[in-house]
């Protein structure tokens, strides 16, 4: 009740300060006021949109601008030629930004960091140069004006006042889209993938589809605004329009307000332009880059000092995530872990996931020489060898990380046919989870977010997923660290949390790499109580260890795999006993040594 | 076939220009992995300092390089010591965001200082044609393109002969073991970045007599160097140098036979191509993606 209360006290406090806000440009009734804050909605709207790209999904677009200037040209051009209303021109502007936005993130959406970064301000300078270059429609370098027609019709007012209320409508049009985006599925998909991109896959997170949505969001809203601005100018020429300056300066309003949260990046625009603003107007006359020095300055200033920015660094303005867990997990008593509520269908012998003759070579290294496996429904699999004999590579194979040069993995749905794995997104789907050897937690989201994230795979409801990691983190023994980032996690925590983001996917089979490496003899136990109430629920395992006690009690067979080929497949007794694999991990030496 | 064999060599030429900017860009990635894209401002300093120092202190092109260049090293050990040392771990964005940063305060400082005017560095005598048999060459052109094949090879040298370059070589294979070795990493960086800066400075004394300096210079010709950079593979000098000639014989051939004004969205494209068919380039091994 309490932490209710302190919510609604602040929620209400924000809406009041937002309001006087709001108000005071009008209050104040001055054009150079209003005109700043017409500046304010139009680049803290500009911003936001960014930075569901930018933010996000951690992709630093520089040019941004291309958008921008799709809308402005496409209202006016449109209102030129056919006396269009820019209302109807600012929708058009958003089709064409969106199909745009799929062109340009489309083919680029594998690159990284400042590869993306240049392939955006190529895109814009293209654009730009052809603009300039287009005297019959675009009007080439001079440019194109406005005709004055004034009335709502035509966004175009006599008092700056109506100008400033739709500013602030379309703010608040892309400050709705993009909290909407953050508190729904898409937004953790966005974040995750910025995160890491392995991992991401492995949960069933298709990269490419993802992306390029949020491209084409942002872009839309980058339009809309660039529409309605261009009509509030009165006049759009390429080089103010397709501006690398202006791209800067909204990622800038962006990262200074705190990038990837809803309201950093009006913030951002809320702080920084007003300021320089105010000292292009005290210093017009002396000078003229004045405001861009210190945005520049600024933008250096805070990357350095507040990486986090505004927003991040207050933590006025961060929720107590640890309160708020901590009432869930009591809102959510342990009734039946979610384990127990899956009986167990098990057909003896049905073989669920098939490998056969597979062959990946690397160069001239063959990893995986013709290995054939056939994991059968709640068994447990283990799978040995020396280091280097090509365990983690099958397991890619086998998680559609890697394409075999050539052979097949099959695994049969739920109806029972075989399907081909062809890509890690559609393994998950199809319902195998895999861990990496190498933990890959999602660093910046929290622990809680971590396993959600798996869940999503299931479900689109946040609640719905939140309920579900809860009982994992339960069932895993993460529930003290869920409020945690997880970078914070010890090695041992975070091998724990890769299992617990899998089984959050409820996989039918799973592929365990190593799990048990770096744990202490308690975790192991634990880790192998785990293990045997998951299979005993139905679901396949297939596990990589090395921790030899772990994989005696556990496994009903065993695999040997050493130099990319099987050695053997046996019983543990079985397999212990066998020269060829005490060889192959001693060498040929000990055989006489002992 | 005389135009033809003109526009070849004028491709050439600017292949020289070209050799020139990215070789610093391109060793800076190698070594330090930072894409700098405040690049171009520091050839638009070193435009700058050349200009002021022939037009106002008497001193020839040719006598204007020693400070330049050494303005050019300062500036860039500077900056790495400020700016891009303390953001080495940090995630990706932030080191784009800071040399993006740099790169504004820098241009908007010239715009202050110096205004929106174009200026010129005169040098009559860098600009005398010398003709031979029919094909006309610019004395300054083909003395940039012959210091920019020496500084290329005068780099590889010093990167496999001296102490310090093979430390710096060290570095860019890989930082912790080389530190392990004894190698001060701090400093191999900032003298990396100064090095990079310094043949920018080179370069811009060279080029001034034929690029008129505005604040906004750096901006076109950056981009053209990371089109070279990266289509050549990234940290690889030797690629920088096919690529500044592929892209040298290709912008002369569009600003010819297609326009003058879509040259540079010819080069522009086959960037944007690179990048998403081959982001490591022609012949390199870092990937962009």
């Amino acid at each position: 009740m309490l932490i209710q209360n302190f919510f609604n006290k602040r929620l209400v406090a924000l809406v009041v300060a937002s309001v006087i806000l709001m108000l005071a440009p009008v209050v104040a009734g001055s054009n150079y006021f209003l005109h700043i804050a017409v500046l304010i909605c139009v680049f803290g709207g500009l911003a936001t949109a960014w930075n569901i790209v930018g933010g996000y999904a951690g992709q630093i677009s520089l040019g941004h601008a291309v958008f921008y200037g799709i809308g402005s040209y496409t209202t006016v051009i449109l209102m030129l030629r056919f006396e269009l209303s820019p209302w109807y021109g600012m929708l058009v502007g958003m089709v064409i930004s969106g199909i745009a936005a799929v062109v340009v993130s489309w083919p680029t959406f594998r690159l990284k960091g400042p590869f993306f970064s240049l392939v955006t301000i190529a895109f814009l300078e293209v654009v730009r140069l052809l603009a300039i270059h287009d005297q019959d429609l675009m009007g080439g370098s001079s440019g194109l004006t406005i005709p004055l027609n004034i009335g709502f019709e035509w966004m175009v007012f006599r008092e700056k006042e109506y100008s400033y209320a739709l500013s602030l409508f379309f703010l608040l049009v892309s400050l709705g889209v993009a909290w909407l985006i953050r508190r729904h599925k898409m937004g953790f998909y966005l974040l995750a993938i910025r995160e890491r991109e392995d991992a991401a896959r492995a949960i069933g997170i298709n990269l490419v589809s993802t992306r390029i949505g949020a491209m084409v969001v942002s872009a839309m809203l980058t339009s809309m605004i660039g529409s309605f601005y261009a009509m509030y100018l009165t006049f759009i020429d390429p080089d103010a329009t397709f501006s690398l300056a202006m791209s800067i300066q909204i990622a800038m309003f962006a990262l200074i307000g705190g990038l990837g949260t809803v309201f950093g990046p009006l913030i951002g625009a809320l702080i920084v332009l007003p300021i320089a603003e105010l000292m292009r107007g005290w210093l017009s006359s002396y000078a003229n880059g004045v405001h861009g020095a210190v945005y520049g300055l600024v933008l250096v200033i805070a990357v350095l000092k507040f990486p986090r920015g505004i927003v991040g660094s207050l933590t006025v303005f961060s929720s107590n995530e640890k309160a708020r867990i901590a009432a869930l997990l009591r809102a959510h008593p342990e009734k039946e872990h979610m384990l127990a509520g899956r009986p167990a269908k098990v057909v003896a012998d049905k073989v669920i996931l098939e490998a056969s003759g597979l062959v990946k070579r690397f160069g001239g290294l063959v990893a995986t020489n013709n290995v054939s496996l056939q994991l059968k429904q709640g068994e447990i699999l283990g799978l040995i060898g020396p280091n280097g004999a090509g365990k983690t590579t099958l397991f890619n194979l086998l998680s559609g990380f890697l394409k075999p040069n050539s052979g097949t993995v099959r695994l049969m749905n739920e109806n029972g046919e075989p399907v081909q794995i062809v890509s890690p997104t559609q393994c998950a789907r199809l319902g195998i989870g895999r861990t990496f050897q190498i933990a890959q937690p999602f660093s910046g989201l929290s622990v809680l977010e971590n396993i959600m994230l798996g869940a999503f795979l299931h479900t689109r409801d946040v609640p719905e997923a939140e309920r579900v990691a809860l009982d994992v983190a339960r069932l895993t023994g993460m529930e003290s660290h869920l409020s945690k980032p997880a970078s914070e996690l010890t090695v041992g925590g975070m091998k724990r949390l890769e299992v617990a983001r899998t089984l959050a996917t409820r996989p039918r089979v799973l592929l365990l790499d190593e799990v048990m490496a770096g744990l202490s003899p308690t975790d192991i136990d634990q880790a192998i109580t785990l293990i045997r109430q998951i299979r005993d629920t139905g679901v396949s395992v297939l596990m990589i260890e090395h921790q030899m006690r772990a994989t005696m009690a556990l496994c009903d067979r065993i695999i040997v795999v050493d130099a990319g080929a099987v050695l053997m497949e046996g019983s543990p007794d079985e397999v212990v006993n066998n020269e060829k694999v005490i060889e192959a991990y001693l060498g040929s030496g000990y055989k006489n040594a002992a | 076939m005389d135009v033809f064999l003109q526009v070849i060599v004028n491709g050439l030429m600017l292949a020289g220009v070209y050799i020139g900017l990215s070789i610093g860009l391109t060793l800076i990635f190698g070594v330090i992995k930072v894409v700098n894209f405040a690049h171009g401002e520091f050839l638009m300093i070193g435009l700058y300092a050349t200009y002021l120092l022939t037009t106002y202190s008497g001193l020839s092109v040719l006598q204007a390089i020693v400070p330049v260049v050494l303005l050019l090293f300062l500036s860039g050990y500077m900056m790495q010591r400020t700016v891009i040392q303390p953001l080495l771990s940090a995630p990706h964005h932030m080191q784009i965001f800071a040399t993006v940063g740099v790169s504004t305060f820098l241009m908007n400082l010239a715009l202050l200082v110096f205004g929106a005017d174009v200026h010129r560095t005169e040098a009559p005598s860098a600009l005398h044609t010398i003709s031979v048999s029919g094909i006309n060459l610019v004395v300054s052109q083909l003395i940039t393109l012959v210091v920019a094949v020496c500084l290329a090879v005068g780099l590889h040298v010093f990167q496999s002969r001296t102490m310090i370059g093979m430390s710096i070589r060290a570095v860019a294979q890989n930082r912790d073991s080389a530190a392990l070795m004894g190698v001060n990493v701090k400093r191999v960086y900032a003298i990396t970045f100064g090095l990079g800066c310094a043949c920018l400075g080179l370069v811009a004394t060279l080029i001034a007599p034929q690029y008129p300096v505005f604040p906004t210079v750096g901006t076109y010709f950056v981009l053209f160097a990371f089109v070279i950079v990266i289509l050549g593979g990234l940290g690889n000098v030797t690629g920088a140098i096919y690529a500044s000639i592929i892209i040298g014989i290709v912008d002369s051939l569009a600003g010819y036979y297609i326009s003058l004004a879509l040259k540079e969205v010819i080069c522009f494209c086959i960037f944007i191509l690179i990048l998403i068919v081959k982001p490591t380039g022609l012949v390199g091994k870092e990937s962009g993606a």
